[in-house]
């Protein structure tokens, strides 16, 4: 009895698996001649795959680097121009000299030149007018 | 390890570029990617073509997996509309054939006749099948596939993979039934 026959008089109408057509299509299956086809078909697949996968692994690899060299590129320059301009900030406050308050006559006698302060007269002279008409500039 | 993991599990290590994971999909999925393929293509070396291809834009198009978890489903889709358009373009085959390697047991010139003259009327009688009923009593009858996987796979009701499952399986029995072949042998010629 073939298989044909076998299948066809043990072909039921039940929709479970159907050994019988199961068997009958299995001799389709190519490896029905060739054991080994569907472990060599694996490998095939996996050759022709592995530049894609070789690719996604950098990829996965290059993100992680990639977050950390991005924060260094981003951060550590910042970092250094920030501290560097404290820096600066710091080293002039401490150089450049506080100005001293200027008295209230060297205002006032700011931009006359040639013209000195009267000398202050003895308490004796200054009390009368005539000597402090007298007193010249 | 990575065999009892989920499709979902996989699909995310294969995106990283894990081949061990990549292997499992293929492992897991090569036998039904070859029969829908062969249901649309009706023939060997296309099927093979196709279903080798598919598991490549897979790969290539993983993050498009939306439910990785459905991965199966995914995947079958491609493996058909890449047999469709191999069929309908006739395209140059990319992919190196895989030879038909010698097998281990050397059959017997009888058995080895009986068995192309009845691949020949399979052939025969699927192609007399529509695609779906094809791919349905493929996936179910010889790769083993549950009503359920198949439905949640291909995105049909159950009661239609049912209904396929049933007609394909008359249709196949009616041909077979019909055939030449078959006649001469209950005949005894």
């Amino acid at each position: 009895m073939s298989q044909l026959e076998k299948g066809l008089e043990g072909a039921t109408d039940e929709l479970g698996r159907d050994i019988e057509v199961a068997e009958l299509l299995g001799s389709l299956s190519p490896s029905v001649e060739d054991p080994t086809y569907w472990m060599r078909f694996k490998a095939q697949v996996l050759r022709a795959a592995s530049t894609e996968l070789a690719r996604r692994r950098m990829m996965a690899d290059v993100t992680v680097a990639d977050v950390l060299t991005s924060w260094a590129r981003a951060i550590v320059p910042t970092a250094v121009l920030a501290a560097a301009l404290a820096g600066m900030i710091l080293l002039r406050a401490h150089t450049v000299p506080i100005a001293a308050p200027a008295r209230v006559e060297e205002l006032l006698v700011a931009g006359m030149e040639g013209e000195t302060i009267p000398t202050t007269l003895s308490r004796t002279e200054a009390e009368t007018q005539i000597a402090f008409a007298a007193e010249r500039f | 390890m990575a065999e009892t993991q989920n499709d979902g599990e996989l699909v995310h290590r294969a995106r990283r570029g894990d081949e061990s994971a990549f292997g499992v999909l293929v492992e897991r999925y090569q036998r039904a990617a070859y029969a829908v393929a062969y249901s649309v293509t009706g023939r060997h070396e296309d099927a093979q073509d196709a279903a080798q291809e598919s598991f490549l834009v897979a790969l290539r198009r993983l993050e498009e997996c939306r439910s990785p978890e459905r991965f199966a489903g995914w995947l079958m889709t491609i493996v058909r509309n890449r047999a469709r358009n191999l069929v309908r373009r006739e395209s140059l085959r990319e992919m190196e054939q895989v030879p038909m390697g010698a097998s281990s047991s050397t059959p017997t010139p009888d058995r080895v006749t009986e068995t192309r003259e009845l691949r020949a009327s399979l052939r025969k009688a699927l192609a007399e099948l529509p695609e779906m009923q094809r791919e349905i009593v493929l996936l179910h009858d010889l790769e083993g596939w549950k009503h359920r996987e198949i439905a949640d796979r291909l995105g049909l009701p159950a009661g239609t993979v049912r209904s396929h499952l049933h007609f394909a399986r008359k249709a196949l029995r009616e041909v077979l039934s019909a055939s030449p072949q078959d006649a001469d042998r209950r005949s005894g010629k």
